[in-house]
């Protein structure tokens, strides 16, 4: 395919038939052609092109270029670190002052930073990304690099300064492909930072400078959830009387709802013994068998977890159980009352077993770690993220929900009362964008807390008569079901 | 020489001084037709005569004649030859005189005479001095001359007529007898506007012929006055004159009989040789009309024509320009400074020139009579194109064919003036300093110090802001050219590369170019948020003190329709207000809680606009061009204001924070102090500046007094608050 398109373009271009010939033009072509395969989705002929530069074009000046692409096809598509990091260090090494160098330094910082386990990884993160814009400051790297050490702020709590640095990306590089993302981000950094009105406006521009972007739309969901929130004075819900949706018996002992980015609304029912899916249009999809269904979540991949007493179905195909190191040595005891599993950004997964009255840590091979965050007994019955590193922990018994972080550093705690409430029977969590939790109380309704615990909103009374499960969409209208009259409640 | 003639002749003698050289013989030829060689010999034989002349006074004064004879030998060449000019016959002259009387005075009487008669020959006029000569010399002299010569005396009615012996000019008449050689002569007697006429004489030794001829006229005459003096006449198409001087006392009467002011007119002109028929004459000024007449000449005589006044011919012009401050340039001619009103401007085609340091403006008008024409002269910046640098011999041979089509592509231009800048100022203010075109380009030689001051004074030197170079890059097919575009003062250009012989690769440059970026927009100052709570948008703050707050709308009021038409989204109302201007209304209807509408009426005003950090469609030299024109057109104003602010922006893009913190120190006073784009926004940049720089604690104080503005904002009057960002910098 390579030599005939080669041959072809000699062809069609009669006039630079002498320069074609050149290694130059050839490893030129190779490049070209490799990253057109690479967008129409041709990733292996995509990487036989980049390989055959390195390999057979090694004196050109696109060995760099090709270097840069084999690392991405690494991480992006066969998920090997090791050979991606191999990649990109040979460019920075062997190439410093080319065009690609940038951009290896910066896949090299994404790299440690995605994996992150401790502070001084992002901190070699964010020196990854400080040394494109040092030494490279026109490359168009530098926006991405600034983009990316806004992430990597963030993802150390530092929101003011992952604010400044997506500020600076919208700033001073506002026609750049990573500016969207950045405003996005800038926009995100101040609603977790609690200042909801700026957040409003940077989410707005997000939507004025850049509304063909794949921001945009989520944008419109951040604005009207913050909205709904903080935008009026007080949270404005209101019972979205229209919203009908379930057929047969799917809304009967139902033990989870989750809504999906993607607006699919999952709802487990131990009567039909499935976790079904519901479009946004109504429409029921194809379920996920499971029986003793408790509780659904989300993996940071986007995998739908559903938790069953004995096994989770990790994904549509993966069915895992758990099993804990024995009382004897090389002995294991399975975990057979499992409520509820979550996937952390790192990869472990956490299992909260009722029967043990603990939450366990597996690695991602699901090799047994130890009791999370401690071994101490409590009764989880809803593990959540909180999409910002936080674990966030229903303890159905203490009737309150702590927030840890990956390492089990406590974080953040509602208590079972406080200043307007008190939690009588919460039985579900859910989270929305800005780490504002729901608990669903079966006496008490729904009730919404902010980050730092302070009671929001209830929605209750006449309304929610037994909520039993609790789920947000993206726009942060809140999905209740209501054992009580067997409905799933949408207040908007 | 002092010629002998008798007393009577005195009046001949003045005329025939006046008139071109009264002799029978050939005439000299004009003094411009002489060669060098005959120049050269001209003056070897002067020198040659001047050692004769001191031999013949000498003790030794026989030894001349040799000397004398070499003189004579070779003048008669030129002479024989006819290229013996008038300085030459002198010459001739003298040498054969002071020879004959060399002889004379050896006693060699028959040499003598032989040498006097050729100079009798040579000059029939010619007199031996008395005072110098002794009297038997001279009456040797003269004998031999009245043996040789006889006398002429021509009149003529009119008089002034030429008369030429054989073709050689004698005088004008009417003459007294004037000493001609002996001989049979053709006469003609000519005079301009009559029919010439010949006469066939024989003159004998000591005669004297008489000859009175009348002369029938062939061409009219015309004789003009004008009011005013010094107009062109125009006969059928040809310039034949211009009216001058004054009328003499004895016109006064005439000249007020045809109707024209004596004080104004001119003299008397003749417009002579009018051959017979039909004319048509014009009378032109500059600054009156043209008169135009139709002459009859039936036959040759004088006519005497009817005063010509001419009118008139006058406008004026009002010239304003953007900015004002130019000075006036008309038709070359310092006029002041605009805005001007030119009183008294000739009608007529003219050009208009107003020079400013930001730029100039040309233009060609024509201004009829009485026409008062109002001028608006924009301003642009002008861009001198240096040239086309080549980094390869085969791009060497194609430069001049770029040059050519690159000229002639850039010239379409809209918003800057293209010149081609003279090649010798620039390469000698280049060469002053060691440089080379190629040492302005990136990558060239030249310290970007030395770049800016360069480019500083050629600016000066061409009266232009900005340069074009072209490059011809070493590629092997020779097909683009790298365009660098650099304002003055720069240091790094913006490029863009042309395939320079296809025409579509010139326009996406020109539109680039002719691009304006956007200083200022219409405003509301009603910030909005997209909701799928709402129908319409709900307002989320409005700035203090803009159209909006002025207006009364609140924040959480939801805005359903604009002029009528209903809003979905914010770009809705973005769009609504862009399609507006500045003063102009904007009708915003709110739905409020219960589903009650309240239309309010708001006046938009404008906000000024942040040039982007970094936008790959801008050629950021040619904004600056354009900024500069606003800071020295509009100095002490707020736009200049905003354009320093922007030009700080601009430098930042370049990485020239040095340059850029000039620009914002100068800001942050001419800045207002009010909530949007103000002292504010140009304090943070300066903090950003100064942390680039590398003055870490300035910088941090810039950041605290940015802090202190609570209502500044970046980007425009509705974007974000400096002052939290300047408080995080700051470190508050």
């Amino acid at each position: 395919m390579i030599l005939r398109r080669t041959l072809l373009l000699v062809l069609l271009l009669p006039s630079l038939a002498a320069a074609q010939n050149s290694p130059e033009d050839q490893a030129r072509g190779l490049l070209e052609d490799g990253r057109t395969y690479r967008k129409e989705g041709k990733l292996k002929q995509a990487l036989d092109n980049f390989q055959t530069i390195v390999s057979g074009f090694p004196n050109t000046s696109f060995v760099d270029d090709a270097l840069l692409e084999i690392g991405r096809y690494y991480l992006e598509v066969d998920h090997d670190v090791a050979k991606a990091r191999e990649a990109f260090e040979q460019v920075t090494k062997r190439f410093p002052q080319s065009d690609g160098a940038p951009g290896a330094y910066y896949y090299l910082g994404r790299l440690t930073m995605e994996r992150a386990a401790a502070p001084t990884d992002i901190d070699d993160a964010l020196a990854q990304f400080a040394r494109v814009q040092r030494l490279y400051p026109r490359s168009e790297w530098v926006p991405r690099a600034l983009y990316a050490t806004g992430l990597a702020h963030r993802k150390s709590g530092r929101l003011a300064e992952a604010a400044e640095a997506a500020r600076r990306v919208a700033l001073e590089h506002p026609s750049s492909d990573a500016a969207p993302a950045a405003q996005f981000e800038l926009a995100q950094d101040l609603a977790l930072a609690g200042e909801f009105r700026q957040a409003m406006e940077e989410f707005q521009q997000v939507r004025n400078r850049y509304p063909e972007s794949e921001w945009s739309p989520v944008a419109l969901d951040r604005i009207t959830a913050l909205y709904r929130l903080y935008g009026a004075g007080k949270p404005a819900f209101a019972l979205d009387a229209a919203y009908s949706v379930g057929a047969g018996d799917t809304l009967k002992d139902v033990r989870g709802i989750l809504m999906t980015p993607a607006r699919t609304l999952w709802v487990a029912s131990d009567k039909v013994k499935s976790a079904i899916p519901f479009a946004p249009d109504g429409k029921m999809g194809p379920g996920l068998g499971g029986e003793d269904l408790q509780s659904l979540s989300l993996a940071p991949n986007g995998d739908l977890l559903v938790t069953a007493a004995r096994a989770v179905r990790l994904g549509p195909k993966n069915l895992q159980t758990f099993a804990i190191p024995g009382s004897k040595p090389g002995e294991t005891e399975p975990l057979e009352k499992l409520e509820a599993v979550v996937v952390t950004p790192a990869g472990s997964v956490l299992v909260a077993d009722e029967k043990k009255k603990k939450v366990f840590r597996f690695d991602g091979k699901l090799q047994y770690q130890a009791p999370f965050p401690d071994a101490k007994e409590r009764q989880v019955s809803r593990l959540v993220l909180d999409g910002e590193g936080g674990i966030v922990m229903l303890d159905r018994d203490e009737r309150t929900v702590h927030v840890v972080d990956e390492a089990g550093k406590p974080l953040r705690i509602i208590a079972t009362r406080g200043p307007g409430y008190e939690l009588r029977k919460p039985v579900d969590v859910a989270v929305d964008s800005f780490r504002n939790i729901y608990i669903a109380d079966e006496e008490g309704g729904v009730l919404i807390f902010s980050p730092p615990g302070q009671l929001l909103a209830t929605l209750g009374g006449a309304d929610v008569r037994k909520a039993r499960a609790v789920t947000v969409d993206p726009a942060g209208a809140v999905l209740v079901y209501d054992d009580k009259v067997q409905r799933i409640l949408r207040f908007k | 020489m002092k010629m002998a003639l008798p007393r009577g002749l005195t009046l001949v003698l003045a005329l025939a001084l006046a008139a071109p050289p009264a002799r029978a013989q050939e005439t000299a030829p004009p003094s411009g037709a002489l060669s060098e060689a005959v120049q050269k010999e001209l003056g070897a034989v002067q020198d040659l005569l001047a050692r004769a002349t001191a031999e013949f006074e000498g003790p030794q004064q026989s030894r001349s004649i040799v000397q004398f004879d070499e003189i004579v030998t070779r003048l008669e060449v030129l002479h024989r030859q006819g290229t013996l000019p008038t300085r030459g016959r002198e010459i001739l002259s003298t040498a054969y005189e002071l020879r004959a009387r060399a002889y004379y005075n050896i006693g060699l009487q028959e040499k003598a005479a032989d040498s006097f008669r050729s100079l009798v020959q040579l000059n029939p006029q010619y007199s031996v001095s008395k005072e110098k000569v002794s009297p038997k010399v001279v009456d040797y002299f003269n004998s031999v001359k009245k043996a040789l010569v006889g006398y002429l005396a021509v009149s003529s009615s009119p008089a002034g007529a030429k008369v030429s012996l054989n073709g050689d000019f004698l005088s004008l008449t009417d003459f007294f007898p004037l000493e001609v050689l002996a001989g049979e002569y053709t006469v003609e007697i000519a005079r301009e506007g009559y029919r010439t006429e010949t006469r066939t004489i024989s003159i004998a030794p000591k005669a004297t012929e008489t000859l009175q001829v009348e002369l029938t006229r062939t061409l009219a005459s015309a004789f003009v006055v004008t009011e005013p003096a010094g107009v062109e006449i125009w006969l059928d198409g040809q310039l034949r004159t211009t009216t001058s001087g004054t009328p003499g006392p004895e016109l006064l009467e005439m000249v007020r009989g045809k109707g024209l002011d004596p004080g104004r007119a001119s003299g008397r002109t003749e417009l002579g040789n009018l051959s017979l028929g039909s004319h048509n004459l014009e009378f032109r000024k500059k600054c009156y009309e043209t008169v135009k007449r139709q002459i009859e000449v039936p036959e040759a005589r004088d006519y005497e024509t009817d005063g010509i006044k001419l009118q008139d011919s006058v406008g004026s012009l009002q010239l304003r320009s953007e900015p004002p401050g130019g000075r006036i340039f008309l038709d070359g001619e310092p006029m002041g400074i605009t805005p001007k009103d030119l009183d008294a401007v000739c009608s007529g085609k003219h050009r208009i020139e107003v020079k400013h340091t930001s730029g100039k403006f040309i233009q060609d008008v024509v201004v009829g009579k009485d026409e008062s024409l109002t001028l608006d002269c924009p301003i642009r910046p002008s861009l001198a194109y240096l040239g086309v640098v080549a980094e390869s011999a085969a791009g060497e041979r194609v430069a001049p064919d770029v040059e050519e089509k690159l000229i002639e592509n850039l010239q379409k231009m809209a918003t800057l003036n293209f010149v081609p800048a003279p090649r010798e100022t620039v390469d000698r203010v280049l060469e002053s300093e060691k440089l080379t075109r190629k040492a302005l380009l990136p990558g060239g030689s030249a310290e970007p110090d030395l770049v800016k001051k360069v480019t500083e004074k050629l600016a000066a030197s061409l009266e232009v802001q900005g340069f074009l170079i072209a490059l011809l890059p070493g590629e092997k097919l020779q097909r683009t050219a790298v365009l660098h575009l650099l304002a003055a003062g720069n240091t790094v250009p913006d490029t863009w590369d042309v395939s320079f012989g296809e025409s579509a690769s010139y326009m996406r440059f020109l539109s680039a170019v002719d691009r304006k970026a956007t200083l200022y927009r219409p405003w509301t100052g009603l910030i909005t948020v997209d909701s799928a709570m709402f129908e319409g948008v709900p307002v989320l703050r409005v700035v203090p003190g803009s159209p909006a707050a002025q207006a009364g709308v609140q924040p959480a009021e939801v805005l359903a329709a604009v002029d009528g038409k209903a809003v979905k989204q914010t770009s809705d109302l973005l769009a609504a207000v862009e399609g507006k201007k500045a003063k102009e209304k904007l009708g915003l209807q709110f739905k409020g809680a219960g589903g009650a509408a309240r239309a309010v009426d708001v006046t938009l005003a404008e906000t000024p606009q942040e040039i982007p950090l970094n936008d790959p469609s801008l050629l950021y030299n040619k904004v600056m061009m354009d900024l500069r024109q606003q800071v020295e057109g509009y100095p002490g104003t707020e736009t200049a204001a905003f354009a320093r602010l922007n030009l700080a922006i601009c430098a930042m893009h370049f990485g020239d924070f040095a340059a850029a913190h000039e620009h914002l120190l100068k800001a942050r006073t001419e800045l207002p102090a009010r909530p949007g784009l103000s002292q504010g926004t140009a304090l943070y940049y300066l903090g950003l500046a100064l942390e680039r720089l590398g003055y870490k604690k300035e910088a941090v104080d810039a950041y605290r007094a940015a802090a202190g503005f609570k209502d500044a904002t970046l980007f425009n009057n509705d974007g974000p608050s400096v002052a939290p960002l300047a408080a995080r910098r700051g470190g508050n």
